[in-house]
């Protein structure tokens, strides 16, 4: 199924690094949004990596208390604002347009500016190390310990730290506004909204909950800065605020973000498990509307994070944080189903994609024992919710993310990546993953508290540390391998051709890389399946 | 497939569906609809400072709190500023609004001058409110005098922000409309900047029922 | 137009939130516990916003997409 593509002549100032830096195609874009994740993905792991290497026996060997606070801060500050929602934002930027047969995005523009605002955020984060610290009150930057001023010597950091999510929030903003008119007034025509891939729906919702959550922790933001820079007092308790009200509209917007981190993931692996199963989506609309049910009830279980401070109406968000188990649950069974009775295509795709599906399992199961509000008394703030998090955000988004990453780089760049890397990669970095995290399980219920420095040398947990340790370098070997791969493949790779997964959507109906309009012409669509539908000569069935 | 053998130049990034100024589906247009989204997402910004403020004033046994300078309780003065303000940015809503009607009955000479009036309005509401920070400032109320001053420079800081913002708005979509970029068949950039005005005016409605209009409380002891 | 198609229909999205918001300022007050108040007010406040928010954004986006 050859087509041949239109090759314009260009003039020279279009050509290498300007075009690029210059470029409103949503395709650059897309990657440069991945390359800017996978930068700070790196930067973010080296400090994870200074994490453990201080974890690893008790006593403090290379850190002081200061510093590593500041490690862990900006570590999930990295991981969070830098890596996860720009990374699926980026995936997103690419693949919306095109499995919605549009040429790109409807305000080209702006979607440049969201993604120019990224690398100069990471700097103003960066520049903490280097001009007297870095915030060091966790990612949650809680009041009254971010407002401390002469927190030791932490310079300017912590309000580096809150310019820099100010931009990072706007970038997201804008984003999900470009998401939302694109996908409702670009589809190629034939493209209803229930024709639309699950990939695009689960963008859909995220860019609801990106458009709704972000402005309320721009606004915590902004009161925080207030307090520490203008002498106002909204979380000053001593003169009539509330610190606890920072941690409230904080959460409002932080626990929707949980699910702008991992929806787009799981539009990702709902892609790559039909693909590699031989089988449509289990019931497809099921998932749109457990999607929209996660979407909404994720707005109702904010407090969750905070029972503990014995502020909390507790039955209220506990009922609701165990609501959230439902609709998950219903697209657990629907990836499983999908793959039951397939004919299954074992490359590195698919089983990043399984690797998501059992981790993010383990992590939505230790998350409903935090939703417990006794268990969560006994839990909060120690190991066992960085097990949690960690499951589901590395287990669920950063699998995901890996799986989409191989699925479509061929796509993207017109060759195939080395399976047999690839599969050493995920063997390395699945065990890895389950090296670091699975113990700290044990390490929360143990009574082990997080976000320390050191820890005492007869509490118990020397062992079981040390291998998180001995797990988190396997995790950096893994991306070694996945590094390796890349440049392999970009260097030498198989050409990829069109459609080298027998794809199911658009994207697939296309040359790779797609020329800079995206299609030359479309099939017809008829279902959620048009490129399938095309392959198999099938007429509408709905 | 069929092989496409055309091979008509095209420039390399011309997206000739995302730059249409009239749209493959009806409804509102492509920037109408993203000013509209946008404006859903400044809601909740305003929604995060107005929880913090109701949160704060509900934890307060007296409020307005009371002020160590004179010994009283803060007193927001609606003349001879801000009951004017209000009333001129009401009026600058409904010169913005005709001044859409204009351009939609192409119309240019009166969307000139009703755009022209809507900005000065917009103008002058900022002075005033300026005015009035000064006088309030001098009486002792700042963002540093309390969690009373803080809150209120805090929503009527960042309301007189977007005032600003919207200003500048109008202004660029007045110099087009003077270089005459914009007629019957295209004022899209109108359209999106008269929406924002409006929600800065509903905005600060709300802000003035809130801060100067609602009742205060005492301790009931 | 099918009723699902219809945005005054559509805006009815922001009436979850309402009601929610409505449940979350009731219980604790019908219940007694007043001690927790203030975080009664910001989050009824936020998911009030959230529910006229998501109202204006469902009918937006099916009134400018209705010619399907």
């Amino acid at each position: 199924m050859a087509t041949t593509t239109l090759t314009p002549t260009i003039p020279a100032y279009r050509t290498g690094l300007y075009a690029w830096l210059t470029t409103t195609d949503h395709k650059k874009i897309g990657i440069m949004y991945v390359i800017n994740s996978f930068v700070f993905f790196f930067i973010g792991g080296l400090l994870a990596l200074g994490v453990r290497s201080e974890l690893a026996q008790p006593g403090l060997q290379y850190l002081t208390d200061l510093q590593y606070n500041e490690f862990f801060s900006m570590h999930a500050t990295f991981m969070i604002f830098l890596f996860v929602i720009p990374m699926l934002a980026g995936f997103g930027n690419y693949i919306v347009p095109l499995q919605i047969g549009a040429p790109d995005m409807a305000f080209p523009r702006i979607n440049a500016l969201s993604l120019w605002m990224l690398p100069l955020a990471g700097i103003l984060l960066l520049l903490g190390f280097v001009t007297g610290g870095t915030a060091a009150a966790g990612w949650t930057s809680y009041a009254p310990l971010s407002e401390d001023r002469p927190l030791a010597a932490t310079g300017y950091g912590q309000d580096l730290w809150i310019v820099a999510l100010v931009l990072i929030g706007t970038s997201s903003i804008l984003g999900s506004i470009n998401f939302l008119v694109t996908m409702f007034k670009m589809r190629a025509p034939g493209m209803t909204l229930f024709r639309m891939p699950i990939m695009v729906w689960t963008v859909l919702v995220t860019s609801v909950l990106v458009l709704m959550a972000t402005p309320v922790i721009t606004s915590a933001l902004i009161m925080l800065f207030i307090d520490r820079n203008y002498g106002g007092s909204f979380f000053d308790p001593s003169r009539g605020g509330d610190a606890i009200l920072y941690q409230n509209i904080f959460w409002f917007y932080s626990h929707p973000a949980v699910y702008v981190m991992i929806l787009p993931a799981m539009g990702m692996v709902s892609e790559i498990l039909p693909v590699f199963s031989r089988k449509p989506l289990f019931g497809y609309k099921a998932f749109i509307f457990a999607t929209a049910a996660i979407g909404a009830l994720g707005f109702s279980v904010w407090a969750h994070h905070m029972f503990t401070t014995g502020a909390v109406y507790l039955p209220f968000f506990s009922i609701m944080t165990f609501l959230i188990a439902v609709p998950t649950g219903v697209k657990m069974f629907n990836w499983v189903f999908t793959m039951w009775g397939g004919q299954l295509m074992l490359k590195t795709p698919l089983l990043f994609a399984i690797g998501f599906l059992t981790m993010f399992l383990i992590g939505g199961i230790n998350g409903a024992f935090s939703a417990s509000v006794p268990v969560d008394f006994a839990l909060h703030d120690t190991y066992w919710v960085v097990a949690h998090l960690h499951y589901v955000l590395f287990g669920g988004s950063v699998f995901g993310v890996m799986a989409g990453f191989y699925y479509w780089f061929p796509k993207m760049t017109g060759k195939m990546m080395n399976e047999t890397l690839g599969k050493a990669q995920f063997v390395v970095m699945f065990i890895g993953f389950n090296l670091t995290f699975f113990p700290m399980h044990e390490l929360g219920l143990a009574g082990m508290p997080r976000r320390i420095a050191d820890y005492s040398s007869t509490a118990g947990w020397n062992d079981l540390n040390l291998l998180a340790t001995f797990g988190g370098f396997t995790i950096a070997t893994s991306m070694v391998l996945f590094l390796w791969n890349v440049f392999v493949s970009l260097r030498s790779g198989e050409p990829a051709g069109e459609d080298p997964w027998e794809g199911n959507t658009l994207e697939w109906a296309t040359t790779s890389p797609p020329p800079a309009y995206n299609f030359d012409h479309l099939p017809e669509i008829r279902s959620e399946r048009p490129v399938f539908d095309a392959r198999h000569g099938r007429t509408a069935t709905h | 497939m069929a092989m496409t053998t055309d091979s008509h130049p095209l420039p390399i990034e011309h997206n000739p569906l995302a730059s249409m100024p009239h749209d493959t589906h009806g409804g509102i247009s492509n920037p109408v609809l993203g000013m509209l989204l946008f404006i859903t997402s400044e809601v909740m910004f305003f929604g995060g400072l107005f929880a913090a403020y109701f949160s704060i004033r509900a934890n307060a046994a007296q409020w307005p709190p009371i002020n160590t300078e004179t010994g009283q309780p803060f007193q927001l003065a609606i003349l001879p500023f801000v009951g004017p303000a209000t009333i001129l940015l009401i009026l600058s809503s409904v010169t913005c609004q005709y001044a859409v009607w204009m351009i939609r009955a192409n119309d240019r000479t009166r969307f000139l001058r009703a755009m022209s009036v809507t900005v000065v309005l917009g103008a002058i509401f900022l002075l005033f409110q300026g005015i009035d920070y000064t006088i309030l400032g001098s009486e002792g109320l700042t963002l540093s005098s309390g969690t009373y001053g803080t809150t209120y420079y805090t929503l009527t800081g960042f309301h007189g922000a977007h005032v600003f913002g919207g200003v500048i708005m109008l202004s660029v979509v007045l110099y087009r409309g003077m270089a005459g970029q914009f007629s019957a068949k295209h004022y899209d950039a109108v359209e999106a900047a008269s929406l924002y005005w409006h929600f800065v005016d509903v905005v600060w409605i709300l802000l003035f029922s809130l801060l100067y209009l609602l009742p205060g409380k005492t301790p009931t002891t | 137009m099918h009723p699902l198609r219809h945005p005054r229909n559509a805006a009815l999205v922001g009436i979850i939130f309402i009601v929610i918001a409505f449940v979350f300022w009731v219980v604790p007050t019908v219940a007694g516990l007043t001690e927790p108040y203030n975080l009664v007010a910001a989050g009824t406040t936020m998911l009030l916003f959230l529910g006229v928010a998501m109202a204006i954004m469902a009918y937006v986006l099916v009134a400018g997409s209705s010619d399907e």
